[in-house]
């Protein structure tokens, strides 16, 4: 797992996609920054984070995970990966976390905007802590399922677009139905940022990212057999 | 030693591997032969892991590929087709990269890395991006992916496609020199290459193999008649007469007509003798004077090309028993489609050619 992390980490950052998507991070948090914490002159953070996670996520995620395997099948290099020792779940765990890496770095980014703040204000950093938890759990389910999106074509566009709908439709489909009310994602960070660590909104998030990264093993691992 | 045991592989109805049975004991260079669409790269796939086969077992060392796959694959080293690789990588990167996928030890990484670099010519581009790298370059880091950690049996598929002659040569080269220390498996459509550097040849057509030997022993296996070639000045046109005077030859070929006046034949005879020293004798006294005059070789293209064609025949002779025979079900009938596809691809091919 750790070289194939190591190596996906490393090609965030030679190519622009790494450096564009701590770009969009940074633009959006400092514009929500302006809207929700200068205007009003407050001190709580957790509504920037939150207007990030909503509008951010939407952009970098697809941009972390598109390539992740439809790039590696259009070029053949995934029969290096495949041919080699390492195990299937290995791979597709470096993979999650290097793009899961570049999360963590925007959020530790993050922090300098709190440092901001605290000259003017004192900072509740429990609450601080516990919303970037749920950042991160949210992005971890957002990863995964563009992780799968990637792994079921060889077009890297397709792949993004499919994240993309599935991370926008719960917005819309909430008008249509009461029933979608509660398959929002993002929705699922609503609590972190008051402090609050929900149980069952952890566990959704956690299971989600569990099952889409076992979906993509087992996808992986069964095209071996049918291709 | 790599073992490949009753293994098929099937597409929906498309069988592109067909119950082949074949051992490449350690330390033998085997070249896999077979027009396109033969099924050498799905073979090779399988022997690698990258696809499993629909049945049958393939046993590198003793380690089932599909059952211990870590072990099996740590012993094997792939190049695959078309040379896949990191491109935004430079080569060092990739050999690394590789190294550390092919659970080469922290501490002697580095030392092999810059072994095989060494070993593969790439010291002077090793730092460049492989984006930029010429065709013959890019394939060298490939290769030297697939050498890195030392595996005990290296598989290339099309090694020498794209590279220029002196590349073509150099990789030979290497080839030959690997297969000192390692089993090598290499696929090819060039014959003269594979009788160059194999010693022993698996032909493989249709995804069935149709022979396994060294390349010497097929082109022995096919050679049809004794055969010399002469160039000849013949200003009488006694050439016709020499049949009579000797008695073993059986056909007497005009080949054609050079530029200087002389003119190409081919004698054949189906006894065993050597009929030079008989022509030698002969044709001055006819007032015919021999400027060359040497026996035709078959080459294992000849091989090649005869044994395809005959499992092409058979599979035509069976085909048209089927049709008296059996009532089409719907089964046989997308079978038939297949094979009609294929030969009408093949008859194409024979046309180009």
């Amino acid at each position: 797992m750790w070289a194939v992390f190591k190596k996906e980490l490393k090609t965030y950052f030679l190519s622009p996609i790494g450096y564009i998507a701590i770009g969009i991070f940074m633009l959006m948090f400092s514009i929500f920054f302006y809207l929700t914490t200068i205007s009003y002159g407050s001190v709580d953070m957790g509504n920037l984070y939150y207007a990030t996670a909503r509008y951010g996520l939407l952009l970098m995620v697809p941009l972390l995970t598109m390539r992740m395997f439809a790039e590696e099948r259009k070029n053949g290099t995934e029969q290096l990966l495949l041919t080699s020792p390492r195990s299937v779940t290995s791979i597709v765990l470096g993979k999650f976390f290097a793009a899961l890496a570049v999360i963590l770095i925007t959020l530790i980014l993050s922090i300098i905007y709190a440092i901001i703040i605290s000259f003017f204000g004192t900072i509740n950093i429990p609450t601080l802590i516990v919303t970037m938890i749920g950042f991160l759990l949210v992005a971890m389910a957002a990863i995964s399922i563009g992780m799968l999106a990637s792994s079921i074509t060889e077009n890297q566009i397709i792949s993004a677009i499919i994240t993309i709908v599935v991370l926008v439709a719960p917005w819309f489909l909430v008008d249509i139905s009461e029933i979608f009310s509660s398959i929002d994602l993002i929705d699922k960070f609503l609590k972190f940022p008051s402090g609050l660590v929900s149980v069952s909104d952890t566990v959704c998030l956690l299971s989600i990212t569990a099952m889409c990264v076992l979906i993509t093993i087992v996808l992986i691992k069964r095209r071996k057999a049918v291709k | 030693m790599i073992q490949v045991k009753n293994v098929t592989k099937k597409y929906g109805s498309t069988i592109a591997v067909d119950n082949i049975n074949f051992e490449v004991k350690d330390g033998e260079v085997v070249g896999f032969l077979g027009p396109n669409g033969a099924g050498k790269s799905t073979t090779m796939n399988m022997i690698t892991g990258f696809i499993e086969p629909t049945k049958g077992q393939i046993i590198i060392n003793g380690n089932d590929i599909s059952k211990k796959p870590r072990k099996a694959k740590k012993e094997i080293g792939y190049m695959p087709e078309n040379v896949p690789l990191y491109y935004e990588l430079t080569p060092k990167e990739f050999v690394s990269y590789m190294a550390e996928l092919k659970l080469v030890k922290r501490n002697e990484r580095k030392q092999e890395v810059e072994k095989v670099i060494k070993e593969m010519g790439l010291e002077d581009v090793q730092n460049k991006l492989i984006r930029n790298l010429s065709r013959g370059y890019k394939q060298r880091v490939s290769m030297a992916g697939a050498l890195v950690g030392n595996p005990d049996v290296i598989i290339l598929d099309e090694p020498t496609v794209g590279l220029d002659p002196k590349q073509i040569t150099e990789i030979r080269n290497l080839i030959k020199e690997l297969g000192k220390k390692h089993t090598v498996i290499l696929s090819t459509h060039i014959l003269p290459e594979a009788s160059q550097i194999c010693e022993k040849v698996i032909i493989i057509n249709k995804g069935k193999i149709i022979a396994i030997d060294t390349p010497e022993n097929l082109e022995k296996a096919t050679k049809e008649s004794n055969g010399i070639s002469v160039i000849v000045e013949d200003p009488k046109g006694n050439m016709s007469k020499i049949k009579e005077k000797i008695k073993e030859i059986d056909t007497v070929e005009f080949v054609k007509d050079h530029e200087d006046g002389t003119k190409q034949y081919v004698i054949t005879t189906s006894s065993d003798i050597d009929l030079r020293k008989k022509l030698f004798e002969v044709l001055p006294k006819e007032e015919i004077v021999i400027f060359e005059l040497k026996k035709t070789e078959t080459t294992l293209e000849d091989a090649f090309m005869k044994l395809v064609n005959t499992t092409k025949q058979e599979d035509t002779v069976k085909k048209s028993k089927k049709e008296d025979k059996q009532k089409k079900t719907k089964e046989e009938k997308s079978k038939k489609q297949v094979e009609d596809k294929e030969t009408e691809n093949d008859s194409k091919k024979e046309e180009k050619k």
